[in-house]
């Protein structure tokens, strides 16, 4: 944590998680804002163009950078632009990469260099609050959060030419849950598996994709994408 | 003055002085003939030729008439003690006569009309060549005992193998002689009581050349050794240089230029494929550089015959000067003729008369593909304001619905995370965050329907990859560049990926489908291709029919290949540059 990170989240205990917020929505950045604040984090900096948003961050080292992937300049992807100048430039702060739309091929290019401190997640999920705050606080610790329906997409458009189709039903949820970013432990909560019974599973998952078991937590997420995205391509 | 009249005032002056120097060696060397009469018959055919190359310059029978007036001086050089000159002089005396017939059987056009025409003039032409042959070998002024003469290279020199082959030639010139009167009598035969008018003093003048021919092969080969045959050499000169005046008189009331227009009204009696008529328009008028523009009327402005934009030149001098000859219908202006100001403006006019017909018919062709080129363009620009106006609508919803919703999803999820709510607000805000949760996704689709945000973001390779994510069925992408390309080709090839996706989704019973994006040639390939049952055809679903008119609004191709039970392919080619 950053030695000047002030407050102290009041469910956790530990200091305060500092976030910057970048979209080009006054309304909609005031809104998160006030969500992450009620929720124990410290917003220590707003931008509404990619441009201020480097200058905030340059500023404030945040722990987690929350950005909406199209503002101005061009309205393009200046957001996904700048959240891998930012991955480059400040390889402590995590990014998260908020989107109207989900797609696959910007997911893996936020994904592929560094598998730590990165989200993409569909803009609506803020409204589950409790699954995005979590979110944050994972990316924060240096984990990942890629949106359901990316993972959804991936598998389900891998053939069944590949070693997918070899997964239990239950193996196959586990592995989408996985591929999101999430831990063992944030598993056993969504399914209501007790810890041994999910980590024998992720091991059956590593051997019969091949696998290296043991990665950790923060590494297998990339593992498991690559592994669905190439599968059957 | 342009280049070409300078060449050929610059021709005329040397060809006088050839003439001219010719007769003062025959004066010098005491050679007992009328030397006016000799230079004057020269003088007419150079002059008679330059003309001719001045008001026709496509006809070969302006140089013919040059070729004439100039080789046989060489025969007067051959007095000369210089060696080659005496060989060279008698094998130019058999050469005039071979041209005046193909001037004559090819005037006034140049061109040989029949077989048999042309089959007279290879035949004349052919012995002459053979005489001539045998001359190289055998002629040796000194064989006959002139010690004086200079030496010739002759191979086999013999005296009388040279007698010999002059007096068989002029024996064999009887019979084409009598071929020639065949052919001239032929055409007369077939001409029309116009052209009858118009070509008799020429054929009185051939015809008693050729006669004046006839009576001298009976005569001694020397005419200096005999009375009769210097009478007759006489006679022929003199008409030789009456000839020349008939085709100047024949050239000055611009008949032969009415000829290139007969010429062309026989071109044009077959319909010509669009553009022809320029190049049958410049070779009748002998300017290659010659250009047809047609006028579209109600629009100021000009197209060449296939539509395509053109410009009427400015006024330039110099080289590069073009004169603008309008042909006009009922008073509005039809075509325009572009030309070397050197034309004769009335050989123009009257060109275009006779082209009248054909002008109008390819004024229309032009103006049919002028608006068929408006039609495109405009099919075009209509295609690309679509696109512009679903690119600002899908950029509106994200940023103003899409935008406001996620903002109120957002309001609504801290209204439902406040303690101590009662039971039934709290049911109902939850019944109304799963409403706005359905009403943002179904407006997320509805958005990237309209247009997908990763196309402008990513280009084509990127959205294609996005359509085979969401694709209800496996689809495999093979992509072989990652560049940009034009934003109309990109969307258009989007459109059709994304349609026949989606018609693979719905109709094929497919298992799986795939789809190829690869440029070659400067065009873009789109293929979609599946497993499934086949049969589709776009003359019945309005889906691949927009297909169809999306690529071919972009200048494309679009085809569907399907078999029942064989599966489906959609192929679509776009040009890049669209």
């Amino acid at each position: 944590m950053p030695e000047h990170a002030p407050g102290v989240a009041p469910e956790t205990g530990s200091a305060a998680i500092r976030v910057v917020l970048a979209d080009d929505s006054v309304l909609f950045r005031e809104g998160l804002a006030r969500v992450l604040a009620d929720n124990g984090f410290t917003v220590v900096g707003q931008a509404g163009d990619a441009a201020a948003l480097h200058a905030v961050v340059a500023e404030q080292e945040p722990d987690v950078v929350v950005t909406d992937i199209r503002m101005p300049p061009t309205n393009s992807n200046d957001g996904l632009l700048a959240a891998q100048r930012l991955r480059a430039e400040h390889p402590g702060v995590g990014v998260l990469v908020l989107s109207q739309y989900v797609e696959t091929r910007q997911a893996i290019r936020l994904l592929q260099h560094a598998p730590q401190r990165v989200g993409y997640l569909l803009k609506d999920r803020v409204s589950d609050i409790p699954e995005f705050a979590a979110a944050v606080r994972r990316i924060a610790r240096g984990g990942s959060a890629i949106d359901p329906d990316v993972v959804a997409q991936l598998l389900r458009r891998r053939g069944e030419d590949s070693a997918l189709a070899e997964l239990t039903g239950r193996e196959q949820d586990i592995l989408a849950l996985l591929a999101e970013g999430r831990s063992n432990r944030a598993i056993c909560d969504r399914l209501v598996l007790s810890p041994k019974t999910v980590e024998t599973h992720v091991g059956s998952i590593f051997a019969k994709l091949g696998l290296l078991p043991g990665a950790d937590d923060h590494r297998r997420v990339l593992a498991v994408l690559m592994y669905i995205r190439q599968a059957g391509s | 003055m342009t280049r070409r009249r300078w060449g050929l005032v610059a021709l005329a002056a040397a060809g006088a002085a050839w003439i001219l120097g010719a007769e003062w060696v025959s004066i010098h060397h005491g050679v007992p003939e009328n030397h006016l009469i000799d230079a004057l018959g020269g003088l007419a055919f150079l002059a008679g030729g330059i003309i001719a190359l001045d008001r026709r310059p496509g006809n070969v029978i302006g140089p013919l008439m040059v070729a004439v007036g100039l080789v046989p001086y060489l025969g007067n050089y051959g007095n000369l003690n210089v060696p080659l000159l005496p060989l060279l002089g008698v094998i130019s005396g058999y050469w005039a006569a071979p041209m005046l017939a193909h001037i004559a059987l090819c005037y006034p056009s140049g061109q040989l009309r029949t077989r048999f025409d042309r089959i007279v003039v290879g035949l004349i032409y052919a012995s002459t060549v053979a005489i001539s042959i045998v001359l190289l070998l055998v002629f040796d002024p000194r064989s006959g005992g002139c010690t004086q003469c200079a030496w010739e290279p002759a191979p086999a020199p013999s005296r009388d193998v040279f007698l010999a082959a002059g007096t068989a030639y002029q024996r064999l010139g009887v019979a084409l002689v009598l071929l020639f009167l065949a052919a001239v009598w032929r055409r007369w035969r077939r001409a029309t009581p116009a052209g009858r008018r118009d070509l008799t003093p020429l054929w009185l003048a051939t015809g008693l050349i050729a006669l004046g021919y006839l009576l001298s092969a009976f005569a001694s080969p020397f005419p200096l050794a005999d009375p009769f045959a210097y009478l007759i050499w006489e006679l022929q000169s003199l008409l030789q240089i009456s000839l020349p005046a008939v085709f100047v008189w024949g050239l000055l009331s611009s008949r032969l230029a009415r000829s290139a227009v007969g010429d062309l009204m026989l071109r044009l009696e077959r319909p010509l494929p669009p553009g022809e008529l320029q190049v049958s328009l410049a070779r009748a008028l002998g300017d290659p550089a010659l250009e047809l523009r047609y006028a579209l009327h109600g629009q100021d402005r000009w197209v060449d015959a296939h539509g395509r934009r053109g410009s009427l030149p400015q006024p330039r001098a110099g080289r590069q000067a073009r004169t603008v000859t309008v042909v006009e219908r009922d008073g509005r202006p039809l075509a325009a003729l572009i030309h070397d100001p050197a034309l004769d403006q009335g050989l123009v006019r009257a060109a275009a008369a006779a082209a009248g017909m054909a002008i109008e018919n390819e004024w229309l062709h032009a103006e049919l593909r002028a608006q068929l080129a408006e039609v495109q363009a405009s099919r075009q620009r209509i295609v690309a304001a679509e696109d512009r106006e679903r690119r600002r609508v899908e950029r509106n919803l994200h940023d103003g619905a899409q935008q406001r919703l996620a903002t109120l999803a957002l309001s609504l999820a801290m209204l439902r995370d406040r303690d101590g709510a009662d039971p039934a607000a709290a049911a109902a805000l939850e019944q109304a965050s799963a409403e706005l949760k359905q009403a943002i996704d179904e407006l997320r689709e509805l958005a990237r329907g309209i247009h997908p945000a990763i196309l402008t973001e990513e280009g084509l390779p990127a959205a294609v990859e996005s359509l085979a994510d969401r694709s209800a069925l496996p689809v495999r992408v093979v992509a072989n560049f990652d560049g940009r390309l034009p934003e109309p080709v990109e969307t258009a090839a989007y459109f059709v990926v994304a349609e026949s996706l989606a018609n693979v989704a719905k109709y094929a019973c497919a298992s799986a489908a795939q789809v190829e994006i690869s440029r070659l040639n400067g065009s873009l390939h789109v293929a979609v291709l599946d497993d499934g049952v086949g049969g589709a055809d776009p003359s019945l679903g309005s889906g691949l029919r927009g297909l169809e008119d999306r690529v071919s609004a972009v200048r494309g191709r679009f085809r569907v290949e399907t078999a029942p039970g064989g599966g489906t392919r959609i192929l679509a080619e776009i040009p890049c540059d669209a």
